[in-house]
This record gives C-alpha cells, structure tokens and sequence, in this order.
C-alpha cells in the first residue's frame, strides 16, 4: 500500500495501466507529469494528511501498480478544489485525472477486481440515480438513501430533527421535480454505458 | 439583457433562499431571467466526467434552442457546464462523445455565465452602488470564494485565481467593510462530506475560525455547497470542537438585497440557519 511505497514488486506492474488511464475521459495528459511536486503543495487534503499524495498517485499510476493506486482509500478524498490543476506547469489536469482513476477503480470494483472502502462511491449512486430516474436530484431522496447507505439506520435518526428543521423552513420538496423530456437522460446514460 | 436561467438542483430545494434572492436582485438591477425550459441536473461533484460533461450539455443545447446566454448562480452547476462548452470548442475526443451521448452536433454557440461576473462586470459597481438605498456602513464581511467560482480560472474566466477580487469589490460597492480574508480561496471540504466527515469539518472550521477571530458579522458566498459547509455544518463545527461561532452565512445576492432594501422574506433570509436577524436593517 501507499505508506509502504519504497520497494515496488517489478513483477507485479501493469504497463498498460497508464494507457488504461490516458483513454478515460479526463485522464488524457496523465503521461505529461515530470513530478515536479506542485501540485502536492497546492492540496489542502495533503496539508491535513500527508499520505494524500496527488504526485505519488500518479507516479505510481505511471509506474503501473495498478491494484495499489485502484483500492487506495485516498483517491476518494480528492476534493475537486482545482488548486493543483491551476498551477500545474505540465497542464496535467489532476482534478480531472483523479476523476478519471476513481471512474476505473468503481468499474472494477463492480467486476469484483479491486476492493473499494469509501463510502463515497455509494452515495455518488444514490445522486447518479435519483438524475436517471428524474432528470434532477431529488435531494431529499438522495440525502435519506445516501445516508442509509453509508451510516445505516442510526445515522439517518440522527438526522431527525434536522429534518424537521429543514421541512418548516421549505427547504426540501417532498415530490420530485421531473424533466418532460427523460427519454434524453435515458439517452445519455445508454449512450455512455455502451462505451 | 435577457438570460436563460439554469437554478440547478439546489437552488429548488435545500438552496432556496439562493433562488429567491437571485431572482429579487435581478428584477431590480434589470437582468431578464426566464427559467431554461425542462432543464436537467448538471452532474453537480457526484456523477463521472463524461456523464457530468454530457447532461450539462443537454442543457446548453437548450439555450441554444432559446437563443439565450446561459446564467447560473450556483457555482458548481456553472463549473459543469462552464468545462462542457470548453470541451466541446476545444474540440477532440471529449467533444464526440458528449455530442454522441446527446445526439446532436453542439458547436458551443452560448456562453455560461457566473450570476456574480454579469453583477460585477456586466451591471457594473457603479450601477450597483447607485440602486443602494440601504448603505451597509459599520457592517464587517469576509468574502468567501472557495473553489469553483475562480477555479480552473481557464474555464470560469472572470477572476483572478491567485488574487480573485469580485466579491471584495461587491462587498465594497455596497458601503460595508470587507475584511482581509487568508482563507478567501481556500476550499471547504464539501465534497468530503461522504469520504471523510472528519477532514471536510476541519476545513470548514478553519474557514469560520479565521472569519471568527476577524471580528466579520458574515461569510459572503457565491456557491450552496459551501453555503451548506458554513451555515447548515456550523453548529457540528461548534460542538465537535467545543467552539461558539454564531456567524451568519449570507450568498451575496441575499447581501445585495439588504443594501437594495428588498425585505426579508423576498430575500429567503429566514432560510438560513445560522439566524441573520444580527443583520437585518429594517
Ligand atoms: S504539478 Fe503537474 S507535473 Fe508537477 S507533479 Fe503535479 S501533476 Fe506532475
Ligand atoms: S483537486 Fe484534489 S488533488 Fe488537486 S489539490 Fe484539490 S484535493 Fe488535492
């Protein structure tokens, strides 16, 4: 794993794993990077947890440890904050290029290859499927579903006067806003699942 | 100027007061909204680049149809859809298959617009100062970024990345102080929340701690997620680190608003969590 990194099983590399990453849509300047480090001073995340490493991620991508960097917890921490894309000097687009990984490392962890711990992912698919049933987020659906999902029963009662908080204040519909034209949404989930 | 209003998820539900004041602002200041016609979610941080890329798409197709620029107020729907039109005139692979994935030949004709440019650079400052009937004087603002509204400064466009300046200029433009903020662009750890609760609170409450020791009355945003970060999270921030805050969270058009003397209920103040009666000049 990550905190382990130092001695690299040759064997064990995965040379096409940069190819796999470079034909993701996001993830196409991954070769550019000449690790020069800036964007690890630029991560927030890193400043809390130094083993967040967005240059170490993608060294090891580059080197092919594919396993490792696909089943690494911190490759769901990326926060999209776009501080390291804004000052890489290779034009690496990491914010997209984590995207990119974690698209790939959520297909095989669906194929049974990799084995995925954040709870992350799961509440990406309550969100992705509450907009291929509406065409919107239904938020309150999303936030009981994803809260389930990740903290259980318990963790959703926890919520409970929040709830009623956020009702009196009419900030979350009870129904769904649904698009007229969801045979478009449908269209593009299709689209994009065949690739 | 007349635009089509794309309100995304959040300002139809938990970001309500975001919509309401939008829209008072604008009907005083002379921006034409008319909602995009059957618009659809934008991806927001949850959904995979080329899913994300292409149901933003469907969206500017839309306003093409209308003959319309595209205005979002929410900071994550215009990162969406500001990286959809950029791919597509970049042209290349990206562009093929979110025009495949939507089934038309989208050559990015509209511009997406942050409802804060189009204040601050298209209204003007000057125009803005004059419809203020309420100057905020003795009122003490931090202006709060975060990410996505300046960041990537090649997609959104309208500000510095390194020295963005929109929100200290409104903030100014409007008679309050605005005070030196370190954390301006810092990000809020929003889409954390899932991952890791523990590092998403910290860097919220770092953003309310130096806002906090500034002596500021509020946090002036630009996007509901860090809106929720700062104001919905504040009293989890309290208690888990044993902290008193108590710091109204205003978006800036709910700031605006008080400076134009659009009431409270038009302005959704009573939305917010953190209580804003401290603010209220009526
Ligand atoms: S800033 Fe860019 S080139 Fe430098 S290490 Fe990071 S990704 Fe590589
Ligand atoms: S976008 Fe992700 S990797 Fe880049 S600085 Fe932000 S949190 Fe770190």
């Amino acid at each position: 794993m990550m905190d382990k990194f130092g001695i690299v099983d040759a064997s064990n590399l995965d040379p096409n794993f940069k190819y796999a990453i470079s034909n993701q849509l996001g993830g196409e300047n991954i070769k550019r990077c000449f690790q020069c480090g800036t964007c690890v001073a630029s991560c927030p995340i890193w400043e809390i947890d130094e083993r967040f490493n967005p240059r170490k991620i993608i060294r090891m991508a580059l080197l092919g440890m594919r396993e490792e960097v696909l089943s690494s917890d911190f490759i769901w921490l990326c926060s999209k904050c776009y501080a390291c894309y804004e000052r890489c000097p290779q034009d690496v687009k990491i914010t997209e290029l984590m995207g990119a990984i974690a698209s790939i490392a959520e297909r095989e962890g669906k194929e049974g290859n990799v084995v995925i711990k954040s709870k992350k992912p799961i509440f990406d698919k309550a969100f992705t499927n509450s907009i291929r049933k509406y065409g919107r987020n239904f938020e309150m659906k999303t936030i009981i579903n994803g809260v389930l999902a990740t903290k259980g029963i318990k963790g959703l009662l926890s919520y409970t006067s929040d709830g009623f908080t956020i009702l009196k204040k009419g900030k979350l519909g009870l129904r769904p806003e649904k698009v007229k034209e969801m045979s478009q949404i449908e269209g593009i989930f299709k689209a994009l699942e065949e690739k | 100027m007349n635009f089509a209003y794309y309100p995304g998820c959040y300002l139809h539900a938990s970001a309500r007061e975001y919509d309401m004041s939008t829209m008072a602002v604008c009907k005083v200041l002379g921006i034409g909204l008319s909602e995009l016609e059957d618009w659809n979610c934008c991806g927001a941080l949850e959904a995979s680049n080329p899913l994300t890329l292409s149901l933003s798409a469907r969206n500017l197709v839309i306003a093409k149809k209308e003959g319309l620029d595209v205005l979002v107020p929410c900071s994550i729907c215009f990162n969406n859809l500001s990286r959809a039109n950029s791919a597509i005139r970049e042209g290349g692979i990206a562009k093929t298959v979110i025009n495949e994935a939507i089934g038309e030949s989208y050559q990015g004709e509209v511009e997406v617009r942050h409802l804060l440019d189009v204040i601050v650079n298209d209204i003007g400052l000057e125009k803005l100062s004059k419809e203020v009937k309420v100057p905020l004087k003795g009122l003490k603002s931090v202006p709060y970024y975060g990410c996505l509204t300046i960041r990537p400064s090649k997609v959104s466009k309208f500000d510095d990345p390194d020295t963005p300046r929109s929100l200290d200029d409104m903030i100014k433009a409007l008679g309050a102080d605005c005070l030196p903020f370190k954390h301006k662009k810092d990000c809020c750890g929003g889409n954390l929340l899932m991952s890791s609760e523990e590092f998403s609170l910290k860097m919220t409450g770092d953003i309310l701690s130096e806002a906090k020791e500034l002596g500021a009355d509020c946090v002036t945003v630009a996007c509901p997620l860090c809106h929720a970060m700062l104001d919905y999270q504040q009293s989890k921030i309290e208690s888990k680190y044993d902290i008193a805050i108590d710091l109204p969270i205003l978006y800036f058009t709910q700031l605006i608003g008080l400076a134009l003397g659009l009431g409270e209920k038009e302005l959704g103040l009573d939305k917010n969590f953190v209580s804003t009666i401290k603010l209220r000049r009526e």
